[in-house]
């Protein structure tokens, strides 16, 4: 008797009272009526999409790897697929043309966080996006295409590294490594908590030394959270090239069904599968190219900053320099919006910049904005707060300084107790302080 | 009042009558002296002065041959007493191989992090006398995310448990690769743990955990630690897959001690009830407190804790008001800095009584007190000998006092005290080769690294498990190489404590349109507590189950207040498959194998709280349930029993005392949960059968209406798909299962049945006791004799007429 079997029989199946059910995987059993027409769905489109190619013992004959793209590459550990593609530096991806994605590398370590990319040039980036059989992580996932990008003399380059079967991983991180040797730094959507961890699992699997572990490495989730996510749902690549780059892509595969496909490659040979693949991962590559042009236009040129930008994200710029100790990027970004007119931008701006000022000891400069705003809203109470602390410690000025404060007081809503609390005890204070004066 | 000393207070329990009536064993444990050796010439001269200035200048004896046998490459399984120093014949090999080698890594795990924690804190003191530079850490479900890089590259010693090593650890080796790449022991305490289902589960979870060692180019030396049982090398062996070299003898010395057996007496001799063991238990400790003597008690549930820590409290602050403070309870679930401040408390002797529950009975460092008290048999020797080993402190006379409750393991211990206290016959039995359990680990390992030509996992043949993986979508084979194709993560799905992943969950759509997840059943329980119209009860909730949808795995529930439970009624039917082994043994045919059981809920019983009555019937409707398993059964010859004075329904009844009396004796000896067996009477060839329902309940019919002219028997399976290889054990013991079974029954003083012999009278007949005890006579071929004399259950029953046939070969 088979394990097969042996194993069917041990749990009873079949006695279960659903014998007149084919026998199915207990896979299929656990899955829910949505996810069983989805797959039936799935499967129905693919009949519909199937291309002339032979099942799987044709495949492996050769006959359907000339359906696919690409070109057979020989490395040192086995041949791999590579399929080659490149932008022209004056093609539109978006709303962008791929040249004006210039790389400084000032901003580059801003939005990094870190300043070691300073001695590269744009050319030495090396954009990075894989597929893989499965999301979860783990040891047993396996990344069987490595879309790579590249700028070269203004054009942007995308090889995509496709491993047709699983005896061809060797090849695929071979061709990795040599192509990694060229370049200096890695720049990635969420690489740094999926692909790259995936890659180096593979890397020690195969028993080859991993050649990008000692790269500096963006990556382009967080500054892309943190300077558009406040105003998106949320911050998938996907989600930024829509709303924020303009790319439109006519039909795409779904990310959660790419690993179904390669298992259904593997077991088919069907070259249409794997094409849609190969686009998805081409433009997810090319819009990355987009987005860092897009993400270091934000920080805008010295004598002016870029008139497409939203205001907000160049807020949330303005913050993250000063996080980063950025200061100059900062006040300019900052003073930019200020000079753009009243509102809640510029009022937000007023308090980063005034409060910048005041830790850096420009007193002067922070009252001027202080006084700009005050004038603007007499009832804004940071402006009155900080200008009622400005006279009572700096300028000494307590008359003046009382009197912001009492006016404070006046516009404060009435249910604002801590506030209310705290104004009350600085005039307390202001009172004692005018008595002493008067004494002396 | 005077104060008394515990040696008084034992001098009275002595002589005083009333008390003497109900013990049934009352044992001195002499002093022993400790044994020595010295310190061995190869210890790091840094780890001897640790050591020394710990104050230890020598070593037992046992724990320097240990340390020898590891310095030459020995995996070792030492089984020795609580107390007697077992940590350090891991701890020393380990810190002297990171003095010599400062990358050496090892791990450690324990079957809980409760454990882990205790063992880090130990660990922790001895590293830190070195210099701190060798670290140490627990890697469980606490840790907290962002320690867990800095463990997985640092950490000399990682403290976890199986089933994060399983799922956590395993299936990231690549994260862990410094640790696999340098793992040079391995350390498994608490080896008797690790049996059954569980014990199978960790076979295989060490079998992945070689083979990814073996992929880093290790191959780690295996220290484990077990409590007393029969069989602790081929135990360790086969949970490891490596011979070992067995350390038995303990070189510690020893407190004497005092043992004594109490079972309450019998309040209704009709139904064999016996006074609750609470009661002795509250009175004996109180007495104790009152005389200044610290007392551990052990209860088998948490309910149980809190109950008997009211008692004592009252107890304490009706003597002298405030001194409710002196007792404690400690029970899991306690907060670590009340843990400390118990502790503390014990050793400062601000606390005399503490209240611990069964699951606790390791590694708690609360110091030695001077008396325990086990309200209920902990469920094994190896266990009792660890609650008792609570009490003893270096020098004076400690007490351990064990009270019976009705069950009929307590029963048995109690009343054959001998089965106790002349060595063990407990068994660990475990099945790493159970195809549902292996095939679970295939897909593991397979996610883990892929399976090449030629690799071994298991006894099995691999390559047709591959085979049929890849039929089923799950792996692909490219180029002599196998591969995880599936986007789950296998680990998550299976748990280690039970056998399959699939589990019924329980809805409440009591709110419309709501649907809230209460609770989850496996999938075999479904069956019986939420089949529809059943009540099921969360946390004293009561829900009516309006439908079971097996297919989607849910049952939709709505909240009800009724006066009643429900119990399901369930028939089972035993078909033998294939016989492995067959004897004659006596009158009986004894045999084990493979069976066929089917199952069937029919219908259910609605039962009124309190009164029990029996209020309504209903029918159910769902499909019967076949499992394939392994089982030893016996037959018996119905022209012998003919001869018996008792009617054919009196002796089927008398057949199911038996089976009940075997079945519980079979669990004690395996150290099973009761649940982990069960039990069927019938035809061998599955013509009739018994109905039994889940608590024993026999509605006394048949398949066919009455037994014909066949020969009974009775099976004792394994309850879990399979088999989980209780079978074969059951086969060699028979004989010996048979004659305690006879000492149960004949010894208990119930007078027709009770829970603690055949199974209460109102569901085995008035005339089951006798009619077994008849039944058990024939089946032996000779009256067993009423000496007390401990059974050796260790040489394996080739008793009498015997002729052992083997065949191997499956249909």
């Amino acid at each position: 008797m088979s394990i097969g079997d042996k194993l069917r029989r041990i749990r009873g199946e079949g006695g279960s009272g659903r014998k007149e059910q084919p026998p199915q995987t207990r896979e299929e059993e656990g899955r829910s009526k949505d996810e069983r027409i989805d797959d039936l769905r799935r499967r129905i489109r693919e009949i519909l999409e199937r291309r002339p190619s032979g099942p799987a013992a044709a495949r492996k004959s050769g006959i359907p790897r000339g359906a696919l793209p690409g070109e057979e590459v020989r490395t040192r550990r086995g041949s791999v697929l590579v399929n080659s593609s490149r932008i022209l530096r004056d093609d539109f991806h978006g709303k962008r043309r791929i040249c004006e994605t210039a790389m400084p590398m000032d901003r580059i370590g801003v939005l990094a966080g870190r300043s070691v990319f300073s001695p590269f040039r744009c050319e030495d980036a090396l954009f990075l996006d894989t597929e893989t059989t499965g999301l979860s992580g783990g040891t047993g996932t396996f990344p069987f295409l490595v879309g790579l990008g590249w700028f070269e003399g203004g054009n942007f380059v995308v090889n995509q590294i496709f491993a047709r079967d699983f005896d061809e991983e060797a090849a695929l991180l071979t061709c990795l490594s040599d192509v990694a040797r060229e370049k200096k730094f890695l720049v990635t959507f969420n690489g740094r908590a999926f692909d790259l961890n995936l890659l180096a699992t593979r890397y020690i699997l195969n028993r080859i030394d991993n050649p990008l572990s000692g790269l500096p490495h963006l990556d382009l989730l967080f500054p892309s959270r943190r300077l558009l996510g406040h105003r998106l749902e949320n911050s998938r690549l996907a989600t930024l090239e829509k709303m924020v780059l303009g790319v439109r892509r006519d039909y795409d595969v779904p990310s959660s069904e790419i690993p179904q496909r390669y298992f259904d490659w593997l077991r088919s040979g069907n070259a249409g599968l794997m094409t849609d693949v190969l686009e998805h991962n081409r433009m997810d590559v090319a819009t990355m190219a987009v987005l860092v042009g897009h993400l270091c236009d934000l920080f805008g040129s010295a004598d002016g900053f870029a008139a497409a930008a939203d205001g907000s994200d160049l807020l949330a710029l303005a913050r993250m320099c000063i996080d980063r100790g950025e200061k100059l990027t900062a006040e300019r970004l900052l003073a930019d919006l200020i000079a753009a007119g009243p509102g809640p931008l510029g009022t937000d701006a007023g308090t980063e910049l005034s409060l910048l000022y005041k830790r850096s000891g420009r007193w002067a400069e922070a009252a001027g904005i202080w006084e700009t705003m005050a004038g603007r809203d007499p009832g804004c109470l940071f402006a009155l707060v900080e200008l009622a602390k400005w006279h009572e410690h700096k300028t000494k000025n307590f008359k003046t300084a009382e009197a912001l404060v009492a006016k404070a007081l006046d516009n404060l809503p009435g249910d604002d107790i801590d506030w209310r609390e705290a104004l009350l005890y600085r005039l307390t204070r202001l009172k004692r302080k005018m008595g002493a004066t008067k004494t002396e | 009042m005077e104060r008394l000393t515990l040696e008084e207070i034992i001098s009275r329990f002595r002589s005083d009558r009333r008390f003497m009536e109900n013990v049934r064993a009352f044992r001195e444990i002499p002093a022993a002296a400790g044994r020595f050796s010295p310190l061995p010439a190869w210890l790091h001269p840094r780890l001897r002065a640790v050591l020394e200035a710990r104050g230890f200048q020598n070593l037992y004896e046992h724990q320097a041959e240990a340390l020898e046998l590891v310095r030459r490459g020995r995996d070792v399984v030492l089984v020795t007493p609580t107390a007697s120093g077992k940590t350090l014949c891991y701890n020393i090999p380990v810190l002297q191989r990171a003095l010599e080698v400062p990358d050496s890594r090892a791990l450690y795990l324990f079957p809980t992090k409760a454990l882990a924690q205790d063992q880090l804190k130990e660990f922790g003191e001895m590293a830190r006398g070195l210099g701190g530079e060798i670290k140490s850490h627990t890697y469980d479900g606490d840790t907290p995310d962002d320690a867990r890089q800095a463990i997985r590259r640092q950490a000399n010693v990682v403290i976890t448990n199986p089933d994060m090593l399983h799922a956590g650890i395993l299936p990231h080796h690549t994260k862990w690769q410094k640790l696999f790449s340098s793992l040079d022991y391995v350390v498994i305490d608490e080896l008797h743990t690790y049996r059954g289902v569980f014990g199978s589960h960790l076979a295989n979870v060490i079998r992945r955990l070689r083979r990814i060692a073996r992929f880093y180019g290790k191959d780690p030396l295996f220290i484990c630690c077990s409590a007393t049982v029969a069989n602790p090398g081929e135990h360790a062996a086969r949970l490891v897959g490596k011979e070992f070299a067995l350390i038995d003898r303990s070189g510690a010395p020893r407190a004497a001690k005092t043992f004594i057996f109490y079972n309450p007496p019998v309040v209704n001799r009709e139904l064999g009830i016996r006074q609750s063991a609470l009661a002795p238990a509250r009175k004996i400790a109180l007495q104790l407190m009152d005389n200044g003597i610290q007392t551990i008690l052990f209860a088998g549930s948490r309910l149980t804790v809190e109950v008997l820590t009211k008692y004592l409290k009252d107890g304490a602050e009706k003597r002298e008001p405030g001194a409710e403070k002196v007792v404690a309870g400690y029970r899991g679930g306690y907060l670590p800095e009340l843990r400390r401040r118990i502790e503390r408390d014990l050793r400062e002797k601000n606390i005399l009584g503490v209240v611990g529950t069964n699951a606790l009975e390791l590694g708690i460092d609360i110091g030695e007190l001077d008396a325990c008290i086990m309200v209920g048999y902990p469920g094994s020797i190896a266990g009792t000998w660890q609650q008792s080993g609570r009490a003893g402190r270096r020098a004076d006379r400690s007490l351990a006092l064990l009270i019976a409750r009705s069950s009929p393991m307590d029963q048995f211990i109690t009343e054959n005290p001998e089965y106790f206290f002349a060595g063990s016959p407990e068994h660990c039995r475990i099945n790493p080769d159970n195809l549902l359990i292996l095939v679970s680990h295939i897909k593991c390992a397979a996610f883990e690294l892929p399976f090449e030509e030629g690799e071994s996992f298991g006894e099995e043949k691999l390559e047709e498990f591959l085979a049929y993986l890849e039929e089923k979508g799950i792996l692909h084979s490219a180029n002599g190489r196998w591969h995880w194709t599936a986007e789950h993560y296998p680990a998550n799905e299976i748990g280690l404590r039970s056998i399959d992943a699939e589990n019924v969950v329980v809805v409440d759509v009591t709110e419309k349109g709501g649907r809230r997840v209460i609770a989850e059943v496996d999938w075999d329980s479904a069956f019986t507590t939420v089949h529809e119209h059943a009540i099921y009860m969360v946390e004293s909730e009561q829900y009516h189950v309006d439908r079971l949808d097996l297919d989607r795995r849910e049952a939709h529930v709505r909240k009800v207040d009724v006066d009643y439970y429900t119990d399901a009624m369930t028939y089972t039917d035993i078909r033998v498959l294939d016989g492995f082994e067959t004897k004659q043994d006596g009158n009986a045919v004894v045999e084990h194998g493979e069976v066929k059981v089917s199952r069937k809920v029919v219908g259910y019983k609605k039962i009124k709280f309190y009164t029990a009555e029996n209020v309504g019937y209903g029918e159910v409707s769902l499909p019967e349930r076949e499992m394939h398993t392994t089982s030893y059964w016996f037959t018996l010859p119905l022209a012998m029993l003919d001869t018996l004075p008792y009617t054919r329904a009196e002796m089927i009844d008398g057949l199911c005392g038996l089976a009940y009396a075997v079945h519980h004796i079979a669990a004690m000896i395996l150290m099973a949960d009761i649940r982990d067996m069960d039990r069927c009477v019938a035809d061998r060839s599955g013509r009739w059968f018994v109905h039994f329902g889940p608590g024993g309940r026999k509605p006394a019919s048949a398949g066919s209406d009455s037994p014909e002219n066949f020969d009974p028997t009775v099976f004792i399976y394994d309850a879990y798909p399979g088999g989980i290889g209780f079978s074969d054990l059951l086969f060699r013991i028979h004989r010996d299962i048979l004659a305690a079974a006879f000492r149960l029954i004949s010894s208990c003083p119930c007078a027709a049945g009770c829970p603690g012999c055949v199974g209460p009278v109102l569901d085995v007949g008035y005339r089951a006791k006798k009619a077994a005890l008849s039944v058990i006579e024939i089946a032996l071929g000779s009256p067993p004799g009423k000496s007390p004399a401990p059974p050796a259950l260790e040489t394996g029953g080739e008793n009498g007429r015997t002729e052992s046939v083997r065949r191997k070969g499956r249909k």
